[in-house]
């Protein structure tokens, strides 16, 4: 399947160390700006459910306040407990900045 | 290598061996026929949703015979021998061990004269599948304790739409653990939320009414269809005892989670932890506290020294709200309040001379995890500082590398 890319935001509006949650064809995509990368999450705690972006990120990893679950910010997998893991969606940054989400639909 | 209780901390363990990359047997004994689960749903999510809608187990099934952990499903450990090394099951067989786990966990106290039919303690799936049931059958449901177990069954019943008592001997909701005006704001949202809370009752027994009960109380009567029960636990702990293990209220256990006895740790509920910052015995009740102290044990188990040192923490969901608490408050009304009660929004810090001592939070996680950081780390707070809520918690701390690049 070739991949369906959905215009966000601005890398500009995402600096490094933030987060956000955007909606990408109903879905509730959370992106965040790991040292440069952006990365694209479903804005969805595996665990129950609780609002990513809600969470905090201290640059390196991503908790989910509700029941402090923790993530690593780069790859989405789960540090506490460490057999989780946040859905992943395709992600890139075009040159002008613009952020590209795949959620694969 | 072998582990006596399928909870969540003795489930912990067994991974944590095999992760840090011992091959040799391992043997999970599991007194209920259940592959380990977590508890805390049961009290929460379980009841709101049903069995089906609530997969409580820590590992998928198969994930135990793909690592090669054997589990003892249905077996209590009856017996323990030290100088052997051995452990007798409840099924006859015996098994020895080079290093053993105890994580036995707590069972419900029991009240005498309180039990029978529509009176339910809750500790197990299978005391929450019966508590499902009975609340769904039930118009009235009266709740006797008002501990954590007591408000989250409380709170999923009125959820479930059920009129609900709530009985509680001291003058508010979660006194002991939460501190008077943090214990006022949760009653608050029970009885805003429709519940009956009741403080300062004594109850002296039940009495059957039809299929249903009246429970006595001080005051008078309750009549309920169904009573559940929550006034603290016991810890399983008859094991080590009997083995001639030092037990007391729990069995003790050093900062490395280590018995007297060589080899033979224990963890979780029933594990008196010594921790030297806070000079005396510490038993945790506590999912993540279990886990932790698990992983740790195994590791030790291992070869390892590794000492406690995970900052403690735990939450509570009743309704909306989120409970959350970072550290051990030993004093939960010699509290610094940060936010507004007004809007259920509060954060309760002890201090230690001018260190954060815990916190406890009512809908604050973001204190709660602020200060685990800072519990972590060199840090000098004032009560003023804490009050003032434009004063960023993480500020309390110096940030490390600017200031070792600043000379």
């Amino acid at each position: 399947m070739t991949a369906q890319w959905h215009e966000t935001v601005n890398v500009d509006e995402l600096w490094e160390g933030d987060m956000t949650a955007v909606t990408v064809d109903g879905e509730n995509v959370l992106l965040i700006n790991v040292d440069g990368q952006v990365r694209a999450y479903t804005n969805s705690c595996p665990h129950q459910a609780g609002p990513l972006d809600e969470g905090d990120f201290d640059g390196e990893k991503l908790t989910c306040l509700r029941h402090m679950w923790e993530f690593d910010a780069d790859t989405g997998c789960g540090i506490n407990p460490d057999n989780a893991q946040l859905k992943t969606f395709g992600c890139k940054v075009a040159d002008d900045g613009t952020i590209y989400v795949d959620i694969g639909r | 290598m072998v582990v006596v209780g399928g909870g969540v901390g003795g489930a912990a363990a067994v991974g944590e061996l095999r992760r840090a990359g011992f091959d040799g047997g391992i043997t999970l004994i599991c007194a209920e026929n259940a592959v380990p689960y977590q508890r805390p749903p049961l009290s929460k999510d379980f009841l709101l949703n049903g069995a089906a809608a609530t997969n409580c187990d820590v590992q998928p099934p198969d994930w135990y015979s793909q690592q090669e952990i054997e589990l003892l499903l249905g077996v209590r450990a009856a017996q323990l021998d030290l100088a052997a090394k051995t452990v007798t099951l409840s099924d006859g067989g015996t098994i020895s061990y080079d290093s053993l786990l105890l994580a036995t966990g707590v069972r419900p106290r029991t009240l005498p004269g309180i039990d029978g039919e529509g009176v339910c303690y809750l500790r197990t799936m299978g005391d929450a599948a019966e508590l499902l049931d009975r609340i769904h059958a039930a118009e009235h449901v009266a709740v006797l304790g008002g501990g954590f177990i007591g408000c989250e069954v409380a709170a999923a019943a009125v959820r479930l739409g059920k009129r609900v008592t709530i009985l509680e001997a001291l003058p508010t909701l979660l006194q002991r653990a939460l501190g008077t005006t943090m214990g006022e704001l949760i009653a608050g949202i029970h009885r805003g939320e429709g519940a009956d809370v009741r403080t300062g009752q004594f109850v002296s027994g039940i009495r059957r009414r039809g299929r249903g009960l009246s429970v006595i109380t001080g005051d008078g009567t309750v009549d309920c269809d169904v009573l559940v029960v929550g006034v603290g636990t016991l810890p399983n702990q008859e094991l080590a005892d009997r083995a001639g293990l030092p037990v007391g209220n729990g069995i003790d256990v050093d900062e490395y989670c280590a018995t007297q006895a060589p080899g033979v740790y224990a963890i979780g509920d029933v594990a008196a932890q010594h921790l030297p910052s806070y000079g005396r015995l510490v038993r945790v009740e506590h999912y993540d506290t279990a886990i932790r102290q698990g992983r740790t044990a195994a590791r030790n188990m291992l070869g390892a020294r590794e000492a406690f040192t995970d900052i403690h923490w735990f939450w509570s969901d009743q309704y909306e709200h989120s409970i959350q608490s970072a550290g051990i408050t030993d004093n939960p009304d010699d509290v610094v309040m940060r936010g507004s009660a007004e809007q259920r929004s509060l954060s309760a810090f002890q201090l230690n001379g001018d260190r954060i001592r815990s916190v406890i939070s009512l809908n604050r996680p973001k204190d709660v995890l602020d200060v685990r950081r800072l519990l972590a780390r060199e840090h000098s707070v004032t009560a003023a500082q804490l009050r003032d809520e434009s004063a960023p918690l993480k500020r309390l701390a110096p940030p490390p590398q600017r200031a070792a690049t600043a000379n």
